[in-house]
């Protein structure tokens, strides 16, 4: 087994597909070292706080206030899933990444794909030099929640100045502020959220609302659980009636217990990452749970007259996932790294890339910039959920170190591992 | 003079040293850390230590036997029918291919110009529920409409073999190639002639059996399967089993029978993706065991103890089947 990525649609592999051999190729965006750490050394300097009031609203003016200033050269080395960013029509450049370039100074080395999946990224990129205590070869990387949250845990991050970054302060959605793992809302900026429901094919199961179908025999043996325990374990959990953002013990057991039932009687067919698409797509599976993108980007484009793809978000609740941009302990080029997430942050900019992405936007003000560029997209509720969703979705919370193993290794276990 | 003699006595251990430097860096070393990374105690978040115990490789074994015992079956049966199908093709090539003998063979590689993981998905679209293959065959009658392919053994076991033909029918052809077809007619003058109609009741059995044991794993029961396999064993006997093919043919062949079974049954115990893909929570298999533990646990130690449990299970099993092959009729048969 090779190459995961090259002729798949884009998005196939953004979630954790199969971890296979991808590591290579990320080396080769490592391109010569140049410039030393321009960095702005004293992350918690004291001044910063004092500043933060002063440059609010004055983002791209590189202004003289006192304390830390935004960096205006130097390079950004940046990791991210593949497809998850706005790419020219030949394909060879990142017209969102230009503008940055021309508009700082700062040369940004961006990684498209560097990033396959979390475990595989945390094994290969991270965990050998922050064990060591030494920077990695990253400056900004994109990783999901419960990832983020297990580098708070190991202090492997680097806090961000959010007295540079008035943009991350200002127009990051409210559902978003103050995470479990991040309650100061200075460690990760997210970077994209998508959402974990219903996913089926209307013409074969007529209308789905309520997470009972998945535990239920009326579709047995054409129905798939996906292999993300969070997103498995927290539908379980949702329908029973209890909040993944503060699951206990108890409640985790109760809900693996109906997942392990239903899979012991035969009600999953598969438990599976991304590859739910193409059973659903081949008519295998008609119900699944599903994320929200893949069905908007991936399933309706290709439906078939005897098909209609639909996702939708369950009575109950759904699950709310994101991925962070966040910066590694040590990482030699922070000041770059906070530069690049002041800029996501300008509603104008998320726009340009929420037009290509598609999935969940995490900035205030970018739907209102693409009701003029494209409304379509821009009252697309998988886009933007509606606020009576938002009151539905859940996130789940940062697990500790023993739950972090022993609830993956009981997860593991329920689905025949 | 001397100096000569020493360089010449020198050459072949020259020779092997870009390999075994190789050899050293990626595998030895590689395998020697994984040996003591499965040594260790802790967790991710307090760090491991060495600590010696040995314990966990029984632990690994009490705890994961199934999925070893179920990795060994379904490569094993995939070597077998990987062999089944492989042979009378290398051998149609070898003998019959003609001027077509490259056409063929590309052939045969040309699913390799595509990647392991795209062939493997693609037959999730195949294979699907009512798809190209069995919507037709619903649609008369001949499958009942709850049946299927996708999510079982059977589609595993089939993917693996799928995967790996090449590498079992490549070795074959190289071995069945080189047979000096003047031997084989000497042997027919010599009476080693059409074997009728033992060479069809050989066919039959080994189709039958291969079917009956194909049928139980897969879960089919015992006689779905015998019945088509012990005719295509019997069609393919009659034409291929004859005194002269089990006396001269077959043994020629062992080198590339015992190379085939090897590059096939190997990786094939180690494959994860086709269990992944075209598996259900039931037919899960040891890869998939050692990647979860490794990457959704972090627990190192009993993944890479694991893994060391695979690669010396491997070992013995290839040591037993040199035995019985005979390695000296190997490199006898091969010069």
């Amino acid at each position: 087994m090779s190459d995961t990525r090259s002729p798949l649609p884009v998005d196939i592999t953004r979630r954790r597909f199969l971890q296979g051999t991808a590591l290579a190729g990320t080396a080769a965006f490592l391109a010569a070292c140049g410039t030393p750490p321009q960095s702005s050394g004293g992350a918690a300097s004291p001044s910063a706080a004092a500043s933060e009031s002063a440059s609010a609203g004055a983002s791209a003016s590189a202004s003289a206030s006192s304390g830390a200033t935004p960096a205006t050269s130097g390079e950004l080395r940046f990791a991210n899933w593949i497809g998850y960013i706005d790419i020219s029509d030949d394909k060879k450049s990142f017209p969102t990444i230009e503008k940055f370039q021309t508009e700082t100074g700062i040369t940004v080395q961006y990684a498209d794909g560097a990033v396959d999946d979390n475990e595989t990224f945390f094994t290969s990129d991270l965990q050998a030099p922050l064990q060591a205590g030494q920077p990695t070869e990253w400056d900004l990387v994109v990783l999901t929640d419960w990832m983020v949250a297990r580098l708070v845990r190991l202090k492997w991050l680097e806090t961000i100045d959010t007295s540079v970054t008035p943009n991350f302060v200002a127009n990051l959605n409210d559902n978003l502020k103050a995470r479990s793992f991040d309650p100061d809302t200075n460690l990760a900026a997210p970077w994209q959220s998508g959402m974990t429901g219903i996913g089926f094919d209307k013409k074969k199961t007529g209308d789905q609302k309520s997470l009972d179908v998945f535990f239920d025999k009326q579709f047995a043996d054409k129905l798939t659980y996906l292999s993300e325990m969070r997103d498995t374990v927290g539908l379980a959990a949702i329908r029973q009636g209890n909040k993944p953002e503060e699951l206990t013990q108890e409640q985790f057991d109760a809900a693996l217990a109906d997942v392990q039932k239903a899979v012991k009687e035969d009600i999953v067919r598969q438990v599976t990452g991304n590859s739910y698409v193409e059973d659903m797509a081949g008519g295998s599976v008609i119900i699944a749970m599903a994320w929200s993108g893949d069905v908007l980007t991936l399933l309706v484009p290709d439906q078939k007259p005897d098909q209609d793809f639909q996702w939708e978000l369950p009575t109950q609740g759904g699950m709310l996932w994101t991925d962070n941009m966040v910066i590694p302990k040590g990482a030699t080029n922070k000041a770059q790294a906070e530069r690049w997430i002041d800029f996501y942050y300008d509603p104008q900019n998320a726009a340009t890339i929420e037009a290509y992405v598609n999935y969940v936007c995490p900035v205030k003000g970018a739907k209102e910039v693409m009701l003029q560029s494209s409304p379509d997209l821009a009252n697309n509720p998988l886009i933007f959920p509606p606020d009576d969703w938002t009151s539905r979705l859940h996130i789940f919370r940062a697990t500790t170190a023993d739950e972090d193993k022993s609830w993956a290794e009981a997860f593991t276990k329920a689905m025949g591992l | 003079m001397r100096r000569a003699l020493h360089l010449r006595a020198a050459a072949p251990y020259l020779l092997l040293l870009p390999g075994l430097l190789w050899l050293v860096v990626f595998y030895v070393y590689p395998a020697f850390q994984m040996f003591l990374t499965s040594l260790w105690t802790g967790n991710l978040d307090t760090g491991y230590q060495q600590t010696w115990n040995w314990g966990i490789y029984q632990e690994a074994i009490t705890e994961y036997w199934p999925w070893l015992a179920r990795s060994i079956i379904y490569g094993g049966l995939a070597t077998i029918l990987a062999f089944a199908l492989g042979f009378p093709l290398a051998y149609a090539i070898a003998f019959r291919g003609g001027q077509y003998k490259n056409v063929l063979l590309f052939l045969v590689i040309a699913p390799f110009f595509t990647s392991f993981l795209l062939r493997t998905i693609s037959w999730k679209i195949i294979l699907a529920d009512s798809g190209l293959v069995l919507g037709p065959l619903k649609q008369i009658g001949i499958l009942p409409e709850e049946f299927r392919l996708l999510a079982t053994p059977a589609a595993v076991i089939a993917g693996i073999t799928y995967n790996f033909l090449p590498f079992m029918t490549l070795p074959l052809y190289v071995a069945l190639e080189k047979i000096d077809k003047r031997l084989i007619e000497a042997a027919e003058d010599l009476y080693a002639g059409p074997w009728r109609p033992q060479g069809t009741v050989a066919g039959l059995a080994i189709g039958g059996v291969l079917g009956l044991v194909v049928g139980l794993v897969m879960d089919y029961g015992p006689f779905a399967l015998s019945i088509p396999f012990g005719l295509a064993g019997a069609a393919i006997g009659t034409w291929l089993i004859s005194q002269a093919f089990i006396r001269v043919t077959l043994p020629l062949a062992l080198p590339g029978i015992f190379a085939g079974s090897l590059l096939t049954f190997i990786p094939a115990v180690g494959d994860f993706v086709n269990a992944e893909l075209l598996g259900n929570p039931q037919s899960l298999m040891i890869g998939n065991v050692i990647q979860a533990r490794y990457l959704q646990v972090t627990d190192y130690p009993t993944a890479s103890a694991l893994s060391f449990i695979l690669m010396l299970a491997i070992l013995i099993g290839l040591f037993i089947y040199a035995r019985i092959i005979g390695t000296e009729e190997l490199t006898g048969a091969s010069i």
